[in-house]
């Protein structure tokens, strides 16, 4: 039906497309590797002698890797917290009606859509009043108002997925409600979890306005550490390349074991992929 | 004494009426049938068994024991659904053994007990398999099994036979009649096909609008139905039912009489089943004139649609009709033994 | 409906995670909207907190021009990014889903730079984009697209178009990934009884892709404005504002004025008008998207 015309235009566009979105993140996975003399070539330099000199310089020396230890505790801990409370709740989304159900679904949405500039100020205040300031745990707490609802409703997904008949077999065999959900339901979500748990981990890593705002100093994560890379006089692109690179590559890998489930984490559930 | 339904309601959130005021008793060993067209609150009247629906009014008695407030585990039944729920985490050894494990059953206990259904249901060679490995079939003899393997006071059946292809539907058919015969298990079966009911029950409960109309064994349901309802529901094609009014043992409707007996005067339904009614080589003092307006083979028999004025009627022959066509005039009896009447009004069957 | 144990009760297992969110979010929220009628200040001595009525409101409504300019700025980058990124994800994910049969791994490749830090989007195109040595600006001159020395982000009028491409090159391949989601979910009956009834390519686009697809549009361009109204971490990595005030969008505006001046009060209000904004733009999602034609409605725990 397809002509072969059409097929090599539409192959050759994609090429095009692919090097458009792929060349600036290649570029800068090469920077990471150039010598300064390379990196601040006048022509583009795409073929060099790589130096592995910027990683530890800028991670050791520097004192960046404290930051990426605790962007991992942030973003795990904000996972682990997210999917405890959350996922109780996506269940009863998926099995129960009661009232107000409807409303409360819209409430879990908007916390996830809400816009952190508009926050961060209030919560602040109320941090400091609690004392939390610059400790790890307030960006913790931070990214639970979007991963809380992330988790909602993907796994008011997932659970939903799981025939009803799944529980009421349970049931006969000889579980009570909890037990069904605790012993049958939740293995049988487990793919499910793991994948909300790594989209958790992901937007709790990338996000830079609350860790920026709530910790200063000691507990920053590795967001945080990048404006501090760009200074008005003679910025070290090797080394900024080298925390962009770190920042990024693990989500990327992250990224392709969870693709399958992507859009229907990005789509609040309502494309499934 | 076994188990009974008494005065059991159940409303749905938003206003239906699933069953209204349900009594239903009926012996440990037997293998009940809820049959019903969809609506009826068949499948509702099981779940409130298992225990996975809660009546909202009456009670439900196993053994003179209250098990209306109870959890389903503590019901001592098991349930095969209609679309199995199989835990396709586990394997088929491990689904099939799983209420054991979940009732504490001791270890060494349950592999022989696990072993033991599956033999019986033959399906030894799958143990090792993942539900997603199991064809529509196979998965329905693991959910039996998984029903059977802790020898429940009732196993409940949710129209199991209804995703299979209809020759394996034949097969497991007679294998569960076989089954019942052999273990001696209560059975509790719920579907909409009338001929599963007809072959496999010891009992049928037949309900519609949520309420039971007749319950009684097979033989009784089709030949005496209790209202005109249960008549058309109850084999295939349905009974034919003319409108008409009985004067002086005389059935007179639009266009033609027929002769009954025993029956007062008054408007009455007439029922006569498609296989009942006799076909004629030619015009006798009982048979009446119809004209053959379509004709089906179902080898080996036939089906002659049938009109007289505005009267059309369905029959059922078991021989050759040789060279009838459309258009044709035929001669029917129809037996007074194999005439059923019901009230135009509520439609019960007059006696 | 199956639930026959705990109805009543279970509902309770959502308490933590409402409990969570009331205190982190609902509570600074109200505590947001409670200082906007202040004038707390953290510079200015004397500017306590003291109630002050609506008069931030009506300074922010009938005074201050920056910020209205500041949210024309954001409508307009809103009205582009998400026009342009939903053409090109469109056609992208129409070209993927008609030619190229093996499509997943290349939408893994496209994922790459939607999946980036925002922050880090910042970082990579401030290096690409510096005026004598970056990747991009050498290669465009070099077709000769622009002919500049100077840095991109210090040029007035090419910083905002600069910021749009960006956004554009980070989330075109999610309009892409849903949009081709979507495509692959439709049922194909439509599409043959189109051709079986004498339908072109163009009428078939025309009279059944598009209708199908409405409330995959809808949501992916409702997604995609949401989140770009609330664009803060590009931009305030790339420019903070700058030059001047020709990239200060109200997320960057509302920064300046509570990080910068510390005008607490004034800034509430400015942080509620973000808020509103997107709180209009969630309900029209969860109606267009959830509501419509009971789609993916929260489900009813519906009967058997």
């Amino acid at each position: 039906m397809i002509s072969r015309g059409w097929r090599m235009a539409a192959v050759a566009t994609l090429v095009v497309v692919l090097v458009v979105f792929l060349t600036p993140y290649i570029w800068i996975f090469l920077t990471s590797f150039k010598t300064r003399l390379d990196a601040l070539a006048d022509v583009p330099v795409w073929a060099f002698t790589p130096t592995f000199e910027h990683y530890p310089k800028i991670f050791i020396d520097k004192g960046y890797l404290p930051l990426v230890w605790n962007s991992l505790f942030v973003a795990i801990s904000s996972t682990l917290l997210s999917l405890t409370v959350g996922t109780p709740a996506a269940y009863v989304f998926a099995r129960y009606d009661f009232p107000g159900k409807e409303d409360l679904f819209f409430f879990f949405l908007t916390t996830r859509m809400a816009p952190p500039i508009s926050i961060v100020v209030p919560m602040f205040l109320l941090f400091s009043v609690l004392g939390l300031t610059d400790k790890p745990i307030a960006v913790i707490l931070a990214h639970t108002t979007f991963n809380v609802s992330l988790v909602v409703w993907m796994m008011r997904g997932f659970f939903a997925d799981i025939p009803r008949e799944i529980d009421e077999a349970a049931m006969m065999d000889g579980h009570t409600r909890g037990g069904t959900f605790l012993k049958v339901l939740l293995p049988l979500a487990a793919p499910g979890m793991a994948a909300t748990a790594v989209l958790c981990f992901i937007l709790s890593w990338n996000e830079f306005l609350y860790a920026f705002i709530l910790v200063a100093f000691e507990g920053r994560t590795l967001t945080v550490g990048i404006p501090g890379l760009v200074t008005p006089h003679g910025t070290l692109w090797g080394q900024v390349a080298a925390v962009a690179v770190v920042a990024t590559l693990p989500i990327l890998l992250f990224t392709f074991l969870v693709q399958k489930h992507l859009v229907r984490g990005m789509t609040f559930g309502a494309v499934k992929g | 004494m076994g188990v009974s339904f008494n005065q059991v309601s159940k409303v749905f959130a938003d206003g239906t009426v699933a069953l209204n005021k349900l009594s239903l008793e009926f012996d440990k060993g037997e293998f009940v049938i809820l049959l019903g067209p969809s609506g009826s609150g068949k499948t509702t009247a099981c779940r409130i068994l298992a225990g996975l629906e809660e009546a909202t009014q009456g009670s439900v008695f196993v053994d003179e024991r209250d098990i209306t407030g109870l959890p389903p585990r503590e019901r001592n039944m098991s349930m095969v659904f209609q679309n199995y729920a199989l835990y396709s985490h586990k394997s088929v050894y491990e689904n099939i053994a799983y209420p054991l494990r979940v009732r504490k059953i001791a270890k060494g206990n349950i592999d022989s007990r696990v072993k033991d259904i599956a033999r019986v249901l033959q399906i030894e060679d799958l143990l090792d398999r993942r539900p997603s490995q199991l064809s529509g079939g196979q998965a329905q003899r693991v959910a039996v099994a998984r029903a059977l393997v802790w020898n429940p006071d009732i196993c409940l059946m949710d129209e199991p036979l209804s995703n299979l292809d209809a020759l394996l539907r034949l097969q497991t058919r007679t294998e569960l009649k076989r089954l019942h015969d052999d273990l001696g298990h209560t059975f509790v079966f719920v579907t909409h096909d009338q001929e599963e009911a007809m072959t496999l029950g010891t009992r049928i409960a037949v309900l519609n609008e949520g309420e039971l109309v007749q319950f009684d064994i097979p033989r009784r349901i089709y030949h005496e139905p209790a209202t005109r309802f249960v008549a058309e529901f109850i084999g295939r094609p349905a009974m034919n039912i003319i409108e008409g009014e009985i004067t002086e043992g005389l059935f007179k409707a639009d266009v033609f009489e027929v002769p009954v007996t025993g029956q007062p005067d008054g408007p009455v339904a007439m029922g006569i089943r498609p296989e009942q009614i006799i076909l004629k080589d030619g015009p006798t003092d009982e048979a009446i004139g119809f004209e053959l307006d379509m004709l089906e083979l179902v080898e080996p028999d036939t089906l002659l649609f049938v009109n007289k004025g505005n009267a059309s009627m369905v029959v059922r022959v078991m021989r050759d009709v040789g060279d009838l066509v459309r258009g044709s005039q035929i001669h029917l009896e129809i037996p007074h033994r194999f005439q059923h009447f019901f009230e135009i009004g509520d439609g019960r069957r007059r006696l | 409906m199956g639930a026959v144990l705990d109805r009543g009760t279970a509902p309770l297992l959502l308490v933590p995670s409402v409990i969570l969110l009331l205190v982190i979010l609902v509570g600074p929220f109200f505590y947001m909207v409670w200082t906007g009628f202040t004038d707390l200040h953290y510079a200015l001595p004397g500017r306590d907190g003291s109630f002050v009525g609506f008069d931030n409101f009506r300074r922010l409504m009938q005074e201050d021009q920056i910020f209205w300019k500041s949210f024309l700025l954001t409508m307009k980058f809103v009205f582009w990014v998400v026009t342009i990124e939903f053409i090109l994800g469109f056609a992208l994910a129409m070209l993927l889903f008609h030619y190229i049969r093996q499509h997943r791994f290349i939408l893994t490749l496209l994922l790459v730079p939607m999946m980036l830090a925002p922050v880090a989007v910042g970082l990579i195109w401030k290096l690409l984009l510096q005026g004598d040595l970056g990747m991009v600006t050498y290669y465009m001159r070099l077709i000769g697209i622009i002919d500049l020395r100077t840095a991109v982000m210090s040029n007035a009028s090419l910083v905002m178009p600069a910021i749009m491409m960006i956004d554009v090159w980070q989330w075109t391949p999610f309009v892409t990934l849903v949009m081709l989601a979507g495509l692959l979910s439709l049922p194909k009956e439509p599409f043959e009884a189109a051709v079986m009834d004498g339908a072109g390519p163009v009428q078939v686009f025309r009279d059944v892709t598009l209708p199908l697809l409405r409330p995959i549009i809808a949501l992916v361009m409702l997604l995609r404005g949401i989140d770009a109204f609330k664009e803060f971490d590009k931009v305030f990595i790339l420019t903070g504002g700058g030059p001047g005030i020709a990239t200060e969008m109200l997320s960057i505006y509302t920064f300046r004025i509570n990080f910068k001046n510390w005008d607490l009060g004034y800034g509430a209000v400015s942080a509620f008008m973000v808020y509103l904004v997107v709180l209009i733009m969630c309900s029209i999602f969860y109606k267009a998207v959830y509501w419509n034609e009971g789609r993916a409605k929260p489900p009813k725990a519906g009967k058997s």
